[in-house]
């Protein structure tokens, strides 16, 4: 499933009676290449919730069915990953992150598309405020 | 990967974590006594007004040395040292504004820039200077950049270089020529550079 598409779908509890919101980003933890949350967005003044991706029961392509939250608000540190920049652990830039595609059951990242070609998940290291790091297969390549 | 590259550049570059954070970013380039390699970086904060940390950035806990940013595995490869210390040891590395004489007691030049193989190597490979009039041909109006490899030989004496004579044989003024064949006399296994 690609990172695109999820984004802006409904977000629904199961029964598909109450509508929680619309996905507005999916927060990646890199160095397990998986998706760990999915951030919610409730409305233009009631802010946005966190759901670990545990919480997802289905997904599809006409929306989300989610457990409802239990807990506060997660204080898990989210980075965008769609449009970071993209730099090999040699320290150079390898354009910026169109879109990624992952396993919605385990939340696994596939790949990830940039603006320099595909690159396989396993290849990811790290994703912070400054850029999506990967490895290097080799100097001059993604 | 030994792309050379070139110190001026290298200032204002950030300093990023294999997790994707930025932790700092360069200010100056700190060379050994002898000008062989690159022993470590002075660093400034993350923003623009920030100003220097007290802390260094030994080449050691580099994990590589690329064109768009320093890599390093986390936050802990940073060393905390005063600030007075991290000013002293970039003044002593600081190669930019010394003189460069031959063996011979000709003068080269000035350095204006230095070039280092980037990656895991940090290696010093080759000036850029203004060079004396004596050295290049031609208008004696224009000015004159040329870079000179930095040879086995050179010697450090306070700002003065002292590079062999025949060092000067391979002056030139164009960088992907002198790449080129830099790259050549690496591959054919003689060393570097004469």
């Amino acid at each position: 499933m690609l990172f695109s598409r999820v984004r802006g779908l409904p977000v629904l509890a199961p029964g598909g009676a109450d509508h929680l919101g619309t996905v507005r980003a999916l927060t990646v933890d890199a160095a397990s290449r998986t998706v760990t949350h999915v951030r919610v967005r409730r409305g233009r003044l009631r802010g946005e919730i966190v759901l670990a991706l545990g919480a997802v029961e289905a997904a599809g392509p006409d929306g989300l069915i989610v457990r409802p939250p239990d807990g506060g608000p997660s204080a898990t540190p989210h980075h965008d990953l769609l449009g970071s920049r993209v730099l090999t652990e040699c320290g150079e830039e390898r354009g910026t992150v169109l879109d990624a595609a992952f396993d919605p059951a385990d939340g696994r990242i596939e790949a990830v598309l940039t603006t320099f070609g595909e690159v396989p998940g396993d290849r990811l290291l790290g994703l912070g405020d400054h850029a999506l790091v990967v490895r290097s297969r080799r100097a001059h390549h993604l | 990967m030994n792309e050379l590259m070139a110190v001026r550049g290298l200032t204002t570059l950030p300093v990023v974590t294999l997790g994707g954070d930025v932790v700092a970013h360069v200010k100056d380039t700190v060379f050994d006594a002898s000008a062989t390699r690159i022993t470590g970086f002075t660093l400034t904060g993350r923003t623009l007004l920030s100003g220097p940390v007290p802390q260094d950035l030994p080449w050691p806990a580099v994990h590589c040395l690329g064109h768009h940013a320093v890599m390093v595995r986390g936050r802990e490869a940073l060393v905390d040292v005063p600030l007075s210390v991290a000013r002293r040891d970039a003044l002593r590395g600081r190669l930019l504004g010394a003189q460069v004489v031959t063996d011979a007691g000709d003068t080269v030049g000035t350095v204006l820039d230095v070039l280092v193989e980037g990656g895991t190597s940090g290696r010093l490979v080759a000036f850029r200077l203004a060079a004396h009039r004596d050295l290049v041909h031609g208008s004696r109006h224009r000015r004159h950049r040329v870079y000179v490899p930095r040879g086995e030989a050179l010697s450090a004496s306070g700002r003065t270089l002292v590079v062999p004579a025949h060092a000067t044989a391979y002056v030139t003024d164009d960088l992907p020529g002198f790449t080129a064949r830099a790259g050549a006399r690496h591959d054919r296994g003689r060393g570097v550079l004469p």
